[in-house]
């Protein structure tokens, strides 16, 4: 192998990504003093490159990097991805073409938008924004995971410093890139990178998942060579059924109701695209499923083993592809996982920022100048990431799935008031907020309880038989829906029939 | 019970049949219970190119989701245009 080679394709690669971010500023010129024209690209993207950011939001460092990490260490269990991403899409069909015509008819931006104008509250609103900015940290710190897994497999085949510092100075590289792109291009530059990380990616994994399976000599020498991993390896040990289950489910609840998610699928040009091209959204899921098993395949192969214990699990993946392809292949590979977690993660930052400056701080701050709203939402997206990397001191890197579902189990505290508000007008703002608040607590609680108030490693709560263990992020939403619905029949029998005339003088 | 909403939608009723309703509403469920019930896939065998079924299963089941929900999409978006 030649590590220099490795590096000089990487660099050539990055510095033409760089300039294509820049050159995306200058796209379809718009006024980047503008919020609108930063975080939302003024809304003039076509419908082909909106697409390119839905599907390519599958693609993250979640798929190259947290999911075979997981599996590698502990095993059957974390392949939920793959029926969650087969069910997620379904739950999008059914929930994301409404919310679009809503958005449309109302001229809203984002779903917290509608959660004002439906509960007709700002501090209910706010909260909702405040949940999904809080519930994206741990998915960009997992991107900075990513990332950095990269640059420590290349960084530290190339010199010979150890492998901590290496580590260190790779996640501080991570973090300085990836704010400066976000600054500077905003959703333009993300979307038009996104073309080429997208087919950068495509083709890394078409390759990869035909070439190292043959090399290794197939899954059947894999599975001979694995030992006994704690939640199965050919199959789910039956004691984490449950756990499976809602994982799944939960997950599949969840990701529509990502702040980044949703900008996307508003930024699509009709609802008829959105259904087709969620529809065909599951096929991108079959890379994901194979890129899992990787984590099964690295134990068919002693060199990627050896490389993996130097630099940790969370570089299962760029180990495996370092061991099986020529130098400049390398160079290709780890630059398409790279900037797989840099644009997901600049998409994820400007998602915020748009929802902190237009849903917290407008509708308290009406006087604000655009450009001040737009040097605000820029300057916030560089908080946010310094916010993100305290997330990595929180949870360690060979459990970095564990921030994704983090933020899953925050973000799904959101659900009632969007999903449902989205069919129905019985959620009162009360009850909504204090479920919020009860679902927040409860599932929090559990996390950390269930990892025994230590730095965390587990999302599943072990229950006495028959639930064992279960996601805390199903605990949580369970008791926030039932607060929130018990307390709107509630506060319903009270006020009686004067609700129904209050609601019309509003109007 | 209560209509606590402020501003009811107006025009976002589905249109179409009972019938297309439910062909639609069959096509979404197949796959996501199938997904769902995990203890129909968590088998060994049979074996695909050394894969257990539990693994194989579940990623074709991704590509039969993705024709399920394309049918599904097809006749929503036919009942959007209101040519039932």
């Amino acid at each position: 192998m030649n590590n220099l080679e490795v590096f000089i394709v990487f660099i050539s690669l990055f510095v033409l990504f760089v300039a294509l971010g820049f050159s995306g500023s200058r796209f379809r010129k718009g006024d980047m003093s503008d919020l609108g024209e930063w975080a939302i690209a003024g809304r003039r993207l076509g419908g082909y490159l909106a697409w390119f950011l839905v599907g390519g939001d599958l693609y993250t460092a979640y798929t190259f990097i947290a999911i075979p990490n997981a599996l590698f260490v502990k095993g059957a269990i974390y392949f939920f991805a793959v029926p969650y991403v087969g069910i997620t899409f379904g739950v999008a069909m059914l929930t994301m073409p409404r919310l679009w015509k809503i958005a449309k008819e109302k001229n809203y931006v984002t779903a917290v938008d509608m959660v004002q104008d439906k509960f007709n509250s700002k501090s209910l609103a706010a909260l909702i924004a405040l949940t999904g900015i809080v519930a994206e940290l741990p998915y960009i710190a997992l991107q900075i995971y990513g990332m950095q897994a990269v640059l420590t497999v290349m960084i530290g085949q190339l010199v010979t410093v150890d492998a901590a510092t290496i580590t260190e100075i790779a996640l501080i590289i991570s973090f300085i890139i990836l704010a400066a792109f976000t600054f500077t291009s905003g959703l333009r530059g993300a979307a038009v990178t996104a073309v080429m990380k997208d087919v950068i990616i495509f083709v890394t994994v078409i390759v990869v998942i035909v070439v190292v399976p043959m090399a290794i000599g197939g899954f059947g020498h894999a599975f001979s060579s694995m030992k006994a991993l704690p939640t199965g390896n050919e199959t789910l040990a039956p004691l984490f059924l449950n756990g499976f289950i809602s994982l799944v489910i939960m997950s599949a609840l969840a990701l529509y109701l990502y702040p980044h998610a949703i900008n996307a699928v508003l930024g699509t040009s009709s609802t008829k695209r959105i259904r087709y091209s969620t529809a065909l959204l599951p096929i991108y899921g079959v890379g994901l499923a194979l890129l899992a098993l990787f984590g099964i395949l690295a134990y068919g192969s002693t060199s990627t083993l050896a490389m993996i214990s130097k630099y940790g699990p969370v570089t299962t993946v760029p180990s495996l592809i370092y061991n099986y392809f020529p130098s400049w292949f390398v160079g290709f590979a780890f630059l398409g996982i790279f900037i797989g977690g840099l644009v997901p993660a600049s998409i994820m930052a400007i998602s915020q920022a748009n929802l902190l400056t237009r849903n917290v701080i407008k509708p308290y701050k009406k006087n604000m100048t655009p450009q001040q709203e737009t040097r605000y939402a820029k300057y916030f997206s560089v908080i946010f990431k310094f916010i993100a990397l305290l997330f990595i001191f929180v949870i360690s890197a060979t459990y970095s799935l564990q921030l994704q579902l983090l933020g899953g189990v925050i973000v799904l505290q959101t659900l009632p008031a969007i999903f449902i508000a989205l069919f129905s007008n019985k959620l009162e703002k009360w009850s909504t907020g204090v479920g919020w608040a009860a679902g927040m607590f409860t599932g929090i609680y559990l996390l950390l309880a269930a990892n025994d108030f230590n730095s965390i490693t587990t999302v599943l709560f072990k229950f006495s038989t028959p639930l064992s263990f279960l996601y805390v992020g199903l605990i949580g939403l369970v008791v926030n829906l039932v607060i929130a619905v018990i307390g709107s029949l509630l506060v319903g029998a009270f006020r009686g029939t004067s609700s129904k005339k209050a609601a019309k003088v509003e109007q | 019970m209560v209509n606590y909403g402020v501003n009811d939608e107006l025009s976002l009723e589905t249109k179409g049949t009972t019938n297309q309703k439910v062909i639609v509403a069959i096509l979404l469920l197949i796959p996501m219970v199938v997904f769902a019930a995990t203890p129909i896939y968590n088998f060994n065998g049979p074996q695909l190119l050394g894969l257990s079924f539990y693994y194989w299963f579940e990623t074709l089941w991704l590509v039969i989701s993705a024709i399920f929900y394309l049918g599904a999409a097809y006749m929503l978006n036919k009942m959007e245009s209101g040519k039932a």
